[in-house]
Parts: C-alpha cells; sequence; structure tokens
C-alpha cells in the first residue's frame, strides 16, 4: 500500500465524519460562521497533522480532540468573549416544515415537534453539559474516549453526564409523553 | 445479591455500556426477576433513544462542505509530488528539537530559509502529472530573467536583511521578513543577500529581493495572496506549508503561502551530487537552522494517539 492510498483513505474517512464534527462544532461555539470556520481549521489541522496518527487510533475521537484543542485556543487569544449569535431562524424545523406548504401529515409534525423540543432541550444546557451530551448521547463516545476528547478524569464525565441527563430528563419526559408513541 | 438501590445506581453505566462483564452478568440477573427495575431500564433507555434520535442538528451546509473537501484534496494533491522529492524536503524540515530563544525568527524568515536549501539539493525533474504553474510563479521567473538581463536594476544594493525589510518598510503594505540566520550564527555563508527593488504585478507592487548562493543568482518574490494565490505545479506539504515547485524556461520556482503573503523563489540551481551531501550534513547548526520551520505546529494533543 502506498503513502497515496492510505491518504485518500484518510481523506474518505474523515469526510464521513464531517456532520458530526459541524454539530459539535456547532454545540461549542453557538454561532454559525464560527462553527463553520471552526470546522475548516479541525480539518486544516488534521491534514497536518495525520502523520502523527497512528494507525489503529480512533479517527473519529482524534477529529473531535483536534477540534476542542483549536477551539479552547481560540477561546484563549479571543479575549472579547465568544458571540452568541443565534442560528439562523431558517435552520429551525418549523420554519422546515411551514414551507412545505403544511403536506406533512400528523405523524411528521408530531416528530418535527419533538425534534425542535430535544434540541431546543439540548441548546439551554450549559456549555460543559451540552457538550457531554453531543459526545456521548448524540456521538456515543465511550467515557474514556470521552474524558480524553476533553482532558478530565472519566469520573468528572460520568457526574456530569448524570447531571445533564437529570436536566434533560426535567425538561424532555414528563411533556414527552403527549406526544411519544 | 443485588439490591435495587444498586441497580439503580447502575442504570446509566449498563445502557453506556460501561459495566464490567461480570457486573453486567449480575445487573441482568437481577433485572430478569424484579419488574420494577426492569421499567426503569425501559424508560431510562427510550430517552436516551429520544436524545440519540432527536438531538442531533443539523447537516454541515453545502458550503462547509466544499471547503473541507479543498482541504483534503489539496492534501491528496500533495501525494502526486514524485515520493522521492518528498522525501527529501521532509528530510529536510526533520525533527523539530528546541533551539536558543536568540536564534528565534520570524516565522516567514524561516520558510524562505527552508525553500533556499531546498532549491539547493531537493529539485527533481517535473513529474509528468504535474499541473502548469500559476501566474505569479511565471512572473517571479520573468522577473528573475529581467533582473539577470540587466533591465530590472537593483533599487537598493545592500548585504543586509535588515537593511532590505527598512527599506520596504514604506514602499509595500506588508513587513517583509528576511532570514538573518547566517548574520546571528556568524557561520559560513550558504547564500547572501544582494538588494532588492519594487516590482509591478498586478496593478500593485511586489517586493523583489536579490540573493546568490554558491554565487549563482536566486530571486525572491513577495506579493499578497489575494493577489497571487500559489497553485500548480509539483505539491509538497512540509511543517504546515503547501510548496509549489515549477519549472519555467528552465528556471526553478518555488512559491509558498503564508500569512497572508505569498512568496515566489527562483533559481537556476543545478542539483550537484556532492554538494548537497555537503550542505545536508553540515552538522548541528544546519539542523537548527531547519527547524525553526515549526509553522503553527499542533500542541496539546499529549494524551491522544501519540507515539
Ligand atoms: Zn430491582
Amino acid at each position: 500500500m502506498t503513502q497515496g492510498q492510505i491518504d485518500r483513505e484518510f481523506a474518505a474517512a474523515a469526510l464521513d465524519h464531517l456532520d458530526a464534527l459541524y454539530g459539535y462544532a456547532t454545540a461549542l461555539t453557538r454561532d454559525r460562521m464560527a462553527a463553520e470556520d471552526l470546522v475548516q481549521e479541525t480539518y486544516l489541522r488534521a491534514v497536518r497533522a495525520f502523520g502523527r496518527l497512528l494507525p489503529d487510533s480512533n479517527l473519529k475521537g482524534w477529529l473531535f480532540a483536534i477540534m476542542r484543542n483549536v477551539w479552547l485556543n481560540q477561546q484563549r487569544h479571543d479575549r472579547t468573549g465568544p458571540a452568541f449569535i443565534e442560528l439562523d431562524a431558517e435552520d429551525d424545523d418549523r420554519w422546515r416544515f411551514l414551507e412545505s406548504g403544511g403536506a406533512s401529515p400528523l405523524a411528521e409534525l408530531e416528530q418535527s415537534e419533538t425534534r425542535v423540543r430535544v434540541r431546543a432541550a439540548i441548546e439551554s444546557l450549559p456549555p460543559a453539559f451540552r457538550e457531554i451530551v453531543i459526545l456521548r448521547d448524540i456521538e456515543g463516545f465511550s467515557y474514556q474516549q470521552i474524558a480524553t476528547i476533553i482532558g478530565c478524569p472519566a469520573g468528572t464525565v460520568m457526574s456530569r453526564l448524570g447531571r445533564a441527563r437529570d436536566r434533560l430528563r426535567l425538561l424532555l419526559v414528563d411533556r414527552r409523553q403527549g406526544v411519544a408513541t | 445479591m443485588n439490591g435495587c438501590g444498586d441497580i439503580r445506581d447502575q442504570l446509566a453505566f449498563y445502557l453506556d455500556d460501561e459495566l464490567s462483564d461480570l457486573d453486567r452478568v449480575r445487573f441482568e440477573e437481577h433485572v430478569r426477576s424484579c419488574h420494577s427495575c426492569s421499567d426503569a431500564i425501559t424508560g431510562e433507555r427510550s430517552f436516551l433513544e429520544l436524545l440519540r434520535s432527536d438531538g442531533r442538528g443539523d447537516s454541515v451546509p453545502r458550503s462547509v462542505r466544499s471547503r473541507v473537501e479543498g482541504v483534503l484534496q489539496t492534501a491528496t494533491e500533495a501525494e502526486r509530488a514524485p515520493a522521492d522529492l518528498r522525501r527529501r524536503v521532509e528530510h529536510l524540515v526533520g525533527v523539530p528539537r528546541s533551539v536558543p530563544a536568540w536564534r528565534r525568527f520570524a516565522v516567514a524568515s524561516m520558510a524562505v530559509s527552508l525553500a533556499l536549501l531546498a532549491l539547493a539539493f531537493a529539485w527533481r525533474t517535473s513529474a509528468p502529472e504535474a499541473v502548469g504553474p500559476s501566474e505569479f510563479a511565471v512572473m517571479s521567473v520573468a522577473t528573475h530573467q529581467r533582473h539577470q538581463r540587466g533591465s530590472l536594476p537593483l533599487e537598493i544594493e545592500t548585504g543586509s536583511p535588515e537593511a532590505v525589510k527598512n527599506w520596504f518598510g514604506d514602499k509595500v503594505p506588508f513587513l517583509l521578513e528576511l532570514p538573518t540566520y547566517q548574520e546571528v550564527s556568524g557561520q559560513d555563508r550558504l547564500y547572501g543577500i544582494g538588494g532588492a527593488r519594487l516590482v509591478a504585478y498586478r496593478g500593485d507592487y511586489a517586493a523583489f529581493v536579490a540573493y546568490e548562493m554558491s554565487a549563482r543568482p536566486i530571486s525572491l518574490i513577495v506579493t499578497s495572496t489575494t493577489l497571487a494565490p500559489p497553485s500548480g505545479g509539483q505539491i509538497v506539504v512540509a511543517r504546515g506549508l503547501t510548496f509549489h515547485f515549477d519549472v519555467v524556461d528552465g528556471l526553478r520556482v518555488i512559491t509558498w503561502s503564508h500569512r497572508g503573503l505569498t512568496y515566489a523563489l527562483v533559481s537556476d540551481l543545478e542539483e550537484r551530487g556532492e554538494d548537497s551531501c555537503k550542505v545536508c550534513h553540515a552538522g548541528a547548526p544546519e539542523q537548527d537552522f531547519l527547524v525553526e520551520l515549526r509553522v503553527d505546529r499542533i500542541t496539546g494533543f499529549s494524551g491522544l494517539q501519540e507515539p
């Protein structure tokens, strides 16, 4: 196997995680433009650091760790503080549904409403809780992988995850009974 | 053996697949005979599935996907450069070592140093699949030729990089950092500066600096990346910089971009095996010269898959 093949494989594999990284970037920055730039910068860094990735490494975890590191460095350098511009309304599922001219069946409306509510609940979490829910419950990283990505003990991951889920349960579980299947 | 309280404490670990085999067996044993705990698991599992299925954000915008594909494409294209050329450049930039603080210079000047040395002994004939040179590379070669013919005389003649930098100070809208390693270290000169002048490029000025290396002329041309995005040629990525190697009119030109500026180095240097080895193995000072090329090095991944 030549170096070129390895690199094309790396490019294809790295691209598979693009949506996941964008989701994480959005959770970290809460700003659409910043998230887009963070995604691009993460891939730039990954390409440059590719040689340091061992063959049996977890590529997804490595990319997430790079993203978090880039973001942390940006926070340190940008002491004016992060911008908290809301995501564009057109990205919201409610608007997507309205644009479809009301043709969606009731099930789709319920599905859409659930989605909006779940995402709003996650959005409402404090940053550290939001991050841990994205990494564990959306992206499926193990406690140890999360500990590596965010640079804290696994015990901290567990307790933080527990508290984040407690909050989400309060926000979602009772209200959900109306629309749940 | 296990009470319901223990089971509830382990619930999240069980659903997150974080229990040891033994604990999981005990957990499942209890749950098989306990409806209350079984119901708790069902409820928590559907809650986590709700998060998983409906908590995911939007897909990445198409424009961002294109940008990322561009990043990966460039990195893949870098592999088109002949393996031999790539190996030599990688050898040149070497493994970073610590360097005394007094020897630190501007990053841009390091890149110039790298390219000068790369010109001297990292060159190979153009690969058949290489794309043609950029407009800036062609202009840089023309500038080099016109200067050699005497139609572009220097506007300042000096052997001092500092003097050249100051001369450009009020003439171009950027700060031109030039390598000063030899002046600082006092070692034998690998190359020397002759002087500089302004040249026109796309309705603006570019900086032209004349060097000589082993009594052969080398031209450095610098302008803004907005005016002259580097492209084409054989691509080698080293230390975070993307170098484009071309041959134009029998002259060698390397272009690269760093921090908003695009650089071109033009030379007719032949590769001479013996000299290359001499330069390459000159010893520790030469290595120090090269290890300063740590452009934008990534740090802070010590906990992660580092060899
Ligand atoms: Zn029980």
